[in-house]
């Protein structure tokens, strides 16, 4: 898969691109639009991620060029200006995600995994974890076919989410911010995490214990596939 | 009381005031003036009639010594002549009582002598004081209606005048003072007016309103600037620590280490997200056209939040009887809004307590109350509890940065809903926010 990264900050772009390149994604940076703008009209690319606050072109304009000239490509709009009439504009002028600074690099590959679910077909709905199914689509984990519903949205949300970064360990804040998302509140360090896994656990122990969601001591909870 | 009705009852006033005593006043006047009028009168007379005996002679009047007398048909004036002894000088007007044919009347009286040959007379002219009288109650009912007639059109011209000068006065409070929204300002329109002070006046306001109003632009813009130019830096910086994190070399030590970092940065992005979300707020940047229904939004509130509640082994019950939407309003900060005062509520809470909300119709408006059985807050604390980087350690468990309230309270202004908050140490505190009747629905 290829990448182009399109950000003026060269040290965000160079994070992304060590990150997306461990995701054995094939990277291409650029830090200006005009460069940008030629490697838009003369490669093909599978995702585009443009930050719209570019100093020498108009990111949206960019955007215009890359839904012209690279029809196929996936184009995620970065920005520190998340202002809801730039995400509607963005989003209109056919951009298929928006994701406001600061992001979490983790959340950047969820929903690049997303749209190539989405716009590739790819399924990966039926994820096994032992003796228990996790639909991702249907958002439900069940056991020898029964669903277990005691299992709550959120406490979902927190295992698709390591699904999704399976064999990684993923901190409380990383979590966390996957978790919580929007809502704004003033607590910034909480072990709600923990409650909520341990929750997880006594919910899935009526059925078998989940060897595969592991504690990492000190650090955070990882998903062993 | 407004200033022009204060300035026409004033007038108003001032003038009935001037009216009674004239008119309290005016007996006596026109008294005097009919006395001197009729004085006047009787010393022309008495001119008159001492001419009339010289050119006659008064023995045409007199003769063997009788005196002269003649009274007019209706008693009012009579002429008399009488010789008086030679030493009697008399020359009065006074009010005397005379009997005429059975009648008692009262006449005002010349008495004058003169001599003519050696011999003294006595000349007396008398007029009726009846008839003066007479004239004196028309005269002073008359004056009344005059003047009354004439306050009530002074007043009503004052009242029109006053209106009239007084209106751009008007206008500068209804367009410029009140209903407007601080700080956010209507367009600059002059009044109109020729009175050099209301331009004045105008004019400074809308110069001080324009100060504000760049100030708080400045700061909000301050704000909203510093938080967006944060947000870049912050973004490599976790993603540096992210990818650190996934270096195999790494030791669990090191990440361990990593993580206190990443802990530190959320918190930093916290503050800034929500200072961002406040600017945002302040600034108008937030659409109002969601429609939500009360309980649903409780219940979200509830299911997000509820795992918190566990940790303190805390009850938690909503008591909205009723099925209310909202409505015009922003779905992402009432939920905000709410669960910042849940999340409260859990904070400062007792292990094993309880935190209730129940929701109340009082009039049009909708009222809901959200109690915990919390540590609650100091009476001297209670008027900065919103107030921005105000924070009180009331709880050394949990740490925050005090910006849920002004939070709270960005959202509530935002929406128009006031919010009161009770609360007593040891015991607890409620928080009632109250939605005002336009966006209420059902």
């Amino acid at each position: 898969m290829n990448v182009l990264i399109v950000e003026d900050e060269k040290a965000l772009a160079r994070e992304l691109e060590i990150f997306l390149s461990g995701n054995n994604f094939l990277c291409e940076t650029c830090y200006d639009g005009v460069s940008a703008s030629e490697k838009i009209a003369t490669n093909q690319y599978d995702f585009i991620l443009i930050d719209l606050g570019l100093p020498d072109y108009d990111g949206l304009d960019l955007l215009k060029e890359a839904k012209r000239d690279n029809p196929e490509a996936a184009c995620i709009i970065l920005t520190a200006r998340a202002e809801v009439n730039d995400r509607i504009t963005g989003l209109d002028m056919g951009a298929d995600d928006y994701l406001p600074k600061p992001f979490s690099l983790m959340e950047l590959q969820s929903r690049m995994q997303a749209i190539l679910r989405r716009k590739f077909g790819l399924k990966h709905h039926l994820v096994h974890l032992g003796n228990f199914v996790v639909n991702l689509t249907d958002r439900h984990i069940s056991y020898n076919n029964t669903i277990i519903s005691a299992v709550t949205k959120k406490e979902f949300d927190l295992i698709a989410y390591m699904i999704l970064h399976k064999n990684r360990t993923l901190t409380r804040p990383q979590l966390s911010e996957h978790i919580w998302g929007s809502v704004v509140n003033d607590d910034y360090d909480s072990n709600y995490i923990d409650a909520h896994i341990k929750n997880i656990r006594k919910k899935l122990n009526v059925y078998e214990s989940p060897e595969w969601l592991e504690t990492v001591r000190g650090l955070g909870y990882r998903i062993n596939l | 009381m407004k200033l022009q009705t204060k300035l026409t009852l004033f007038n108003a006033v001032s003038k009935l005031v001037i009216v009674l005593l004239f008119v309290a006043l005016l007996p006596t006047l026109i008294q005097n003036i009919n006395r001197n009028y009729t004085d006047n009168r009787l010393r022309k007379q008495q001119d008159k009639v001492i001419q009339t005996v010289r050119k006659n002679g008064i023995k045409y009047y007199i003769t063997n010594d009788e005196g002269y007398g003649s009274y007019t048909l209706l008693k009012e004036e009579y002429v008399s002549m009488d010789i008086v002894p030679f030493h009697d000088r008399l020359d009065t007007i006074r009010n005397e009582r005379r009997i005429v044919e059975g009648d008692t009347i009262q006449y005002r009286i010349l008495s004058h002598t003169f001599v003519i040959g050696k011999k003294n007379y006595l000349l007396e002219i008398g007029k009726s004081v009846s008839t003066i009288a007479e004239t004196s109650g028309p005269l002073q009912s008359l004056a009344f209606e005059v003047l009354l007639g004439m306050i009530l059109l002074t007043i009503l011209a004052d009242l029109f005048y006053s209106n009239y000068v007084l209106r751009p006065l008007g206008q500068i409070i209804k367009t410029k003072l009140v209903g407007a929204k601080f700080p956010h300002f209507k367009k600059y329109e002059k009044v109109q007016t020729s009175t050099s002070d209301f331009e004045y006046l105008d004019s400074s306001i809308n110069r001080m309103m324009e100060t504000i109003e760049s100030t708080f632009q400045k700061e909000r813009e301050f704000i909203s600037n510093a938080s967006h130019e944060l947000m870049t830096p912050i973004s490599i910086l976790q993603s540096k620590i992210e990818n650190m994190f996934s270096i195999e070399e790494v030791s669990d030590e090191q990440k361990i280490r990593l993580l206190e970092m990443q802990r530190i940065l959320n918190r930093l992005k916290s503050i800034t997200k929500t200072l961002l979300l406040i600017s945002q707020i302040e600034n108008e940047q937030f659409i109002r056209e969601d429609t939500v229904l009360v309980t649903d939004l409780l219940n979200e509130v509830y299911e997000e939040i509820s795992i918190r509640l566990q940790e303190k082994n805390l009850t938690f019950e909503i008591d909205v009887p009723f099925h209310v939407h909202l409505v015009k309003v922003n779905k992402f900060l009432l939920f905000n809004l709410f669960f910042n005062l849940v999340n409260n509520a859990i904070k400062y809470n007792v292990e094993s307590g309880s935190i209730k909300i129940t929701g109340r119709r009082e009039k049009n408006n909708l009222i809901i109350a959200i109690s915990d059985t919390g540590i609650g807050i100091k009476q001297e604390q209670l008027p900065h509890i919103f107030n921005r980087f105000k924070k009180f350690r009331q709880s050394m468990q949990q740490d925050s940065f005090g910006l849920g309230l002004p939070i709270v309270k960005s959202i509530t202004e935002f929406h128009h809903i006031r919010v009161t908050v009770l609360s007593e140490e040891k015991v607890g505190s409620t928080f009632e926010l109250n939605f005002p009747e336009e966006i209420i629905e059902g």
